[in-house]
């Protein structure tokens, strides 16, 4: 585990990349892409093979995480201030979690990353090289794994654990349609597409999630024995 | 950095900038007094306000949270939100809209923090520039005199002990300041800022800053009462209830 890790951009002052150490594994995805299981799976399996583990992911910061629900709750946010709230959120865990973590040589798995958050942005029309800019802190990942799974499905999964759609991750904010549904479908179809735009920059490796959750592991497991032998 | 003039708004943003104890936040509610006294649609904003934000602003900042980077982006989200639901509206609509800080308080003390120039630039690139900046200027000791003066307890943050200039706050905030004055006063001609001579007393000022301010702009198209174009639509029902108002009367 002695490959160094760099930021994206300027990263974050007075941290040398040179003293990252660890592995930081991403897992992105929409709700019902399998993505909480297939982290909770993974943790399990590393750290009953002898490795020390920290878990991030979004909205669970000590700084803003409680202010920017309510903030959610009252759809009182416009897109540049929920775009700059998650980025502090995403900012808090990096400096309080994910760079001492790595430091001291763990495996940090983030539920998510800059991907998800700049991706909703790109769907709220926030410009990309602006977007680009603000998550230039972020240190690059050593392996994305992007869960692949067609909205389709996705609306499924989500009726069959909650019964409802979330309002949020049915991008409501946006006015694509007044009915849940409709914009459910069509706001995930944006964010596959915004998705797509981020692979051109950022490497992503899209595991195909329409399968059983054991299929995925089987994967996920693989390539990730593969990138701690490196 | 387009000013709001240049982008078209029907209305106009006045910053004031300076350190603290510099007399800017004096300065501007004097002038809100006097644009309110003229009949004039004025709103006033101040730095680090937002309803949203500020219980975690106030967290982060009593426990000791915040690094450099948080303290930008938590600042740049408060400012994102009174920009966003509060600034650009009422520009909009045609106000004059008074800002006790603005962006350049953040290009000033976030870069002294350490976080690089053009990354904090960057994200608050979505904000227009102020059509006037006024940068109120106090020799060093002036400002530092005002503050510490009564000796109060200077905050963590406000001292600049992040830093650890030193474990003195006193001489922590004294070196942190004086940093700060550097940065703004490297920017200044970038932003064209109106530099008010701060040693004078607070009436001299308050004249030069009334004289400059109704000098750059056209004071009496800001007045209430001249009510901005309607869509057609709309435009006939108030004319409607303005000759119901006027049967009234007669």
């Amino acid at each position: 585990m002695k490959k160094p890790h760099r930021f994206y951009g300027h990263g974050i002052p007075h941290v040398n990349s040179a003293d990252l150490g660890g592995k930081l594994i991403v897992v992105e995805g929409a709700d019902g892409s399998g993505r909480s299981t297939q982290i909770a799976e993974l943790v399990n399996w590393l750290e009953t093979s002898g490795h020390a583990t920290v878990q991030v992911g979004l909205k669970r910061s000590t700084l803003v995480s409680e202010e920017l629900e309510r903030a959610q709750e009252g759809n009182v946010l416009s897109r540049t201030t929920l775009a700059l709230f998650y980025a502090t959120d995403f900012a808090d865990q990096l400096e309080n979690l994910i760079l001492p973590a790595l430091k001291s040589g763990f495996i940090v798995l983030a539920d998510r990353y800059i991907y998800t958050l700049m991706a909703r942005d790109m769907v709220r029309g926030m410009d990309e090289a602006w977007l680009k800019n603000l998550y230039g802190i972020a240190p690059e990942p050593d392996a994305v794994f992007y869960l692949s799974v067609e909205p389709e499905e996705l609306v499924q999964r989500n009726l069959s654990k909650t019964a409802t759609l979330d309002y949020w991750e049915s991008g409501m904010d946006l006015g694509f349609s007044r009915d849940l549904f409709d914009s459910f479908l069509k706001y995930q179809t944006a964010m596959g597409d915004a998705f797509r735009e981020l692979e051109k920059t950022y490497k992503f490796n899209i595991v195909d999630a329409n399968r059983s959750v054991s299929s995925v592991t089987k994967e996920l497991r693989k390539k990730i024995t593969a990138l701690l032998a490196e | 950095m387009k000013t709001f003039a240049e982008s078209k708004f029907p209305g106009r943003l006045i910053a004031v900038e300076g350190l603290d104890g510099s007399g800017k936040s004096t300065q501007i509610y004097l002038l809100k007094r006097w644009l309110e006294a003229e009949g004039i649609k004025v709103y006033f904003s101040e730095w680090n306000s937002s309803e949203l934000v500020k219980s975690a602003t106030s967290k982060g900042k009593k426990r000791e949270l915040l690094t450099p980077t948080t303290f930008s982006l938590i600042h740049a989200t408060d400012f994102a939100d009174r920009y966003e639901r509060h600034l650009v509206p009422l520009l909009r609509a045609g106000y004059i809209v008074l800002c006790d800080r603005y962006v350049f308080t953040a290009f000033a003390r976030d870069v002294t923090r350490g976080c690089p120039p053009d990354w904090v630039r960057g994200n608050y690139s979505f904000a227009c520039a102020p059509d006037l900046t006024m940068f109120f200027k106090a020799d060093l000791d002036v400002s530092l005199n005002r503050i510490l003066e009564g000796r109060p307890k200077l905050k963590f943050f406000e001292a600049g002990m992040d830093l650890r200039l030193s474990n003195d706050p006193y001489e922590s905030f004294k070196i942190f300041q004086g940093r700060i004055l550097d940065q703004y006063l490297a920017m200044s001609k970038e932003f064209k800022f109106v530099i008010i001579d701060a040693n004078e007393a607070v009436e001299v000022q308050q004249v030069i800053v009334r004289k400059l301010v109704s000098d750059r702009i056209d004071l009496k198209k800001f007045k209430r009462r001249s009510p901005l174009p309607l869509p057609p639509t709309l435009r006939h029902k108030r004319e409607e209830v303005i000759e119901r108002d006027e049967d009234k009367t007669a």
